[in-house]
């Protein structure tokens, strides 16, 4: 199962980065769980300076931008 | 840092940016983290252009330290100004480990200020090096 985590604190592009995320898992059709990360102290400890930001599995894949649903389809896979 | 709203910049006191930075562009800074005066010059001007809401200044020793999402958020940002001290190229030099080309180097000792070890830096070196920076970065 793959873990996706949105790094932000809940802003439209953190909303939309989640929305797009997710309909990238689901056209792959992975098992996913989806984590919305939105305290700034946890967010830091990614090494994130700007959100929104996805990590996927734990490791940061996009910082301070909404990356596309075939964007992230990449990095899921 | 609270919610915030999209195309607003955040700076809280860890200089952190939300959403967009600079008006739409991740722009970050890094400075030479050495001990001599032009490290003091190279962090002094990214503070500045920090608390200027230029851009964000950034942890230089996390990208040497290889963590993982310091080096993404580099790579992702728009730009990077790297000011280093002098000829040793520290930063640039951390830059070029990542894999990262996404920057701009300006280095104080290109404009006739010599590097003293002990010494403080005065406010006309900083406003010469300042001048250059902002001009590198109005050009790129």
């Amino acid at each position: 199962m793959k873990k996706i985590q949105i790094l932000g604190t809940g802003c439209p592009k953190c909303a939309k980065l989640a929305t797009n995320a997710e309909a990238a898992a689901a056209a792959l059709g992975i098992e996913f769980e989806l984590e919305k990360v939105t305290d700034i102290n946890d967010i830091m400890r990614f090494g994130v300076m700007m959100t929104p930001a996805l990590a996927i599995d734990g490791e940061v894949k996009a910082v301070g931008k909404v990356p596309d649903v075939e964007a992230i389809k990449d990095m899921l896979g | 840092m609270a919610d915030c709203d999209e195309d607003e910049v955040r700076k809280g006191d860890d200089g952190a940016s939300c959403c967009d930075g600079n008006g739409g562009k991740n722009l970050l800074l890094y400075a030479c983290s050495g001990g001599a005066n032009v490290a003091e010059i190279a962090d002094r001007i990214a503070r500045e252009l920090m608390f200027e809401g230029r851009g964000a200044m950034f942890c230089l020793a996390g990208l040497g330290a290889g963590i993982d999402g310091m080096i993404q958020t580099a790579g992702d940002a728009d730009l990077n100004v790297v000011i280093d001290g002098c000829d040793m190229d520290c930063a640039r030099k951390i830059f070029d480990n990542c894999g990262l080309e996404n920057y701009i180097q300006v280095k104080v000792t290109d404009y006739g200020i010599e590097k003293v070890k002990g010494a403080r830096a005065t406010d006309d070196q900083i406003a010469v090096v300042m001048a250059a920076v902002r001009g590198t970065i109005a050009k790129a």
